[in-house]
């Protein structure tokens, strides 16, 4: 048995040997290489640029940067709006999908298209509905009586017009994960519910608000990471403009490394913003955790 | 047998022993070009299979948008072994490249194919633009000017005239400075349901269209050659620090400011293109760019303003009207370094065929031309008469100065691409602010090396093929 046992060890071991293989390759490698390139100075586009260790320098630079802390607070408030908006429409379109209506099996799918549709297209697609003199969504406003908004080059609009586009594609998501966890409610509290006479509202704040709350912090907290790194869609709409309005995270890491080639200073920034990931994941397990134990 | 006869070749090359290819030279020698959907390659792609004709050598062009072509373009020099032996530059990232060796130098095979290049009759500062440190490391294609284009046909207009002169007390003419430049704009903005030239508008007429976009710093693109026009330069000539926030600076970025409200309401996404759409369509009476783009409008193919109207071309304004250096760019074929000397002899086969006096000329009459560097093709009656803005490529530089060209160019174009977007947009409340914000963020990198370095990557030295 012990001998089996063994056997079995080394087989699982030989059959791990190529998944651990690609994982270091494309994962753990790079990851310990950019941790690398964060302590130097490293400009790709200019070898005559000493490649030396500076420490923590690139680091300090980023921490102490005003850009750095205006990117931040960017994707912060871009967070805020879509994550809010989301939560909403995705929970109310998950509440009228599961109802037993006609037609609801096809909207649900319909309804899932925005995203399956890769984030460069849908820029594309929003750059098309946005653009200012030519774009359909001004011409249909205009039947509207309503002017030529500039959605995409006024400091005004800018921002709203990536989180739009941000609630297109990813309310699905919510609403599907929503919709799944409705579909599993015990019916019993219902039941009971309506015994006592509470109102339609009641039930839906007492009774399936408190059951869908794992689900929801759960699909929130998926939502919060994937809103963190936002980068397609705002690189093909704005790219960080007007002025620096819709300058997020990712793009201040892009433009660090591929702009002006500093690979040190983009590595470090990548760091920084990989602890802060860490910190919503953390805190995401503890709000599970506090759940399960409530 | 093939291989034999490469390796004769290449080493030809390396003593600078060869001429002009003939037929069947380069036979299965594939070559790649890493360029821009431009005119100076748009042009030359669809007929590149003439030279495989003519030579053996077969040309692939792969086309990318001008905003990251300078990304590709430094991570291909960065690789070993380059997929691209022929690139598409514009001529202020020569600086970058040339300090890094990215690119192989030309002067000696321009010396020695002058005469079949007719080195004499290319326009010196289209030359120059293509140098670092006295060596020539790209070859021009296209050579552009700064430049003031205009609705000649309203301006010619004696109902507009009149009213022009009444309201400003000067006659309607192409702005000689930038005063008059924005009367212009201002006088020519009108809503729809006003009249134009006697006819009632059913869309808003603009009397301006700059680039101002932080993308790719486009808005800088125009900035700079506004700058220039005040007598500005870019670098301290002492220290070799940035001297971009002086008072043509201050001047040129007010300039800009006060355009922006007889600019269409889009202002802050106007890249190059979209600018020179509003001109092409005939909806702005002004815009000032490169003539790279102006060949488009006398072409009803490409623009809608030769059936509606006429455009006009004329130098740029300067801050009090008096003569300042153009501002000059190329457009320009450059051999990567890294490429097997066969394949860069058969690159440079390539540059001499694309590049042409004959190749030109041939663009011009069929029509479809690009902007031209070649004197005798500028100032061919002929052709003048089919292209007006000739005589202004021509005329004006005689006095031209080449466009910035330092190392750190990608830096600056994107510092003072987002600085001067953020004061457009009302988000820095003064043009100090942000030229003081720019400059700062440039010569903190510019700092950490030592003057005489800096002081080196500024000095413009005389192309050597002169020599």
């Amino acid at each position: 048995m012990a001998y089996i046992r063994k056997r079995n060890k080394k087989i699982f071991g030989i059959f791990l040997v190529p998944a651990m293989l690609v994982l270091f390759l494309t994962t753990i490698y790079p990851m310990l290489y950019a941790g690398y390139l964060s302590f130097r100075s490293y400009d790709l586009a200019k070898p005559f640029v000493p490649r030396v260790f500076v420490g923590w320098s690139n680091y300090r630079e980023i921490l102490t940067s005003s850009e750095f802390l205006h990117t931040l607070i960017v994707t912060a408030k871009l967070m805020a709006m879509t994550l809010s908006v989301q939560l909403v429409l995705g929970v109310g379109i998950a509440l009228l999908v599961t109802q037993k209506l006609p037609g609801m099996g096809v909207a649900r799918t319909l309804l899932l298209v925005p995203m399956m549709i890769s984030p460069v297209i849908v820029g594309l697609v929003w750059l098309f509905l946005y653009f200012p003199e030519l774009g359909y969504l001004n011409y249909f406003l205009s039947f509207l009586g309503v002017g030529a908004i500039p959605w995409i080059t006024s400091t005004n609009w800018a921002l709203w017009a990536i989180a739009i586009a941000d609630i297109w594609q990813w309310t699905p998501f919510v609403m599907m994960g929503t919709a799944a966890a409705v579909q599993s409610l015990s019916p019993e509290p219902y039941e009971a519910a309506m015994i006592d006479g509470n109102s339609r509202w009641d039930v839906f704040t007492r009774v399936t608000l408190p059951q869908l709350k794992p689900v929801l912090v759960s699909l929130m907290f998926l939502r919060a990471i994937d809103a963190f790194k936002i980068y397609d869609i705002i690189f093909v709409l704005t790219k960080g403009g007007p002025g620096d309005t819709t300058e997020v995270l990712s793009l201040f890491i892009y433009r660090q490394s591929f702009t002006f080639w500093r690979m040190g200073v983009g590595a470090a920034a990548s760091f920084v913003s990989l602890v802060i990931i860490v910190v919503l994941i953390t805190l995401f397990f503890k709000s599970l955790n506090r759940d399960d134990y409530a | 047998m093939k291989h034999l006869k490469m390796a004769l070749m290449g080493s030809a090359v390396a003593i600078g022993t060869t001429g002009s290819a003939t037929a069947g030279d380069f036979d299965g020698v594939e070559l790649k070009m890493l360029a821009i959907g431009d005119t100076s390659v748009t042009r030359l792609a669809p007929i590149v299979g003439e030279f495989e004709e003519l030579t053996g050598a077969k040309v692939q062009i792969d086309m990318f948008p001008y905003p990251g072509l300078i990304d590709k373009i430094v991570i291909e020099a960065s690789a070993d072994n380059p997929s691209y032996q022929l690139m598409w530059v514009d001529s202020p990232w020569v600086g970058v490249l040339g300090e890094s060796g990215a690119l192989e130098d030309l002067t000696e095979l321009v010396k020695r194919d002058a005469e079949e290049i007719h080195l004499d009759d290319i326009i010196p500062i289209q030359l120059q633009e293509n140098t670092w440190q006295g060596r020539l490391l790209a070859f021009p294609a296209s050579g552009m000017i700064w430049h003031q284009n205009y609705r000649k046909d309203l301006y010619e207009h004696p109902e507009e005239q009149a009213a022009f002169e009444a309201k400003y007390g000067y006659p309607l003419t192409p702005a000689q400075t930038w005063d008059q430049y924005i009367d212009i704009a201002e006088f020519f903005t009108r809503d729809a349901g006003e009249a134009l030239a006697g006819e009632v508008l059913d869309k808003p007429f603009y009397g301006n269209a700059q680039a101002y976009s932080r993308v790719a710093g486009a808005i800088t693109h125009d900035f700079f050659p506004i700058m220039r026009s005040f007598g500005g330069q870019y670098w301290d000539a002492e220290t070799g620090l940035c001297a971009m926030d002086g008072e043509a600076a201050l001047a040129a970025a007010n300039v800009m400011k006060e355009l922006v409200a007889f600019n269409p309401p889009d202002y802050l996404g106007l890249m190059w293109d979209i600018r020179t759409g509003y001109m092409e369509r005939g909806e702005t009476a002004q815009s000032s760019y490169w003539s790279v783009r102006t060949v488009r409008l006398t072409n009803p193919d490409e623009a809608v303003l030769p059936t509606i109207g006429e455009a006009g071309y004329a130098a740029s304004p300067t801050g009090d009207g008096n003569p300042q250096p153009t501002m000059t760019g190329a457009l320009s074929f450059a051999i990567n370094s890294k490429a097997t000397d066969t394949e860069k002899e058969a690159a440079w086969e390539f540059i001499k065929w694309g590049t042409s006096q004959d190749m030109m000329r041939r663009f011009a009459e069929e029509g479809s031309g690009v902007s031209q560097f070649h004197k005798s093709i500028l100032s061919d009656p002929e052709l003048q008469e089919k292209y007006p803005y000739y005589q202004v490529l021509l005329d004006t530089q005689e006095n031209a100065q080449r466009r910035i060209f330092h190392p750190f160019y990608a830096d600056v174009e994107e510092v003072f691409g987002v600085e001067l977007n953020k004061f457009m947009a009302g988000e820095t409340e003064s043009a100090q602010e942000a030229l003081t914000n720019a400059c700062t963020k440039i010569n903190t990198r510019l700092k950490v090396f030592p003057e005489d370095l800096r002081l080196r990557w500024i000095n413009d030295a005389q192309a050597e093929i002169f020599d």
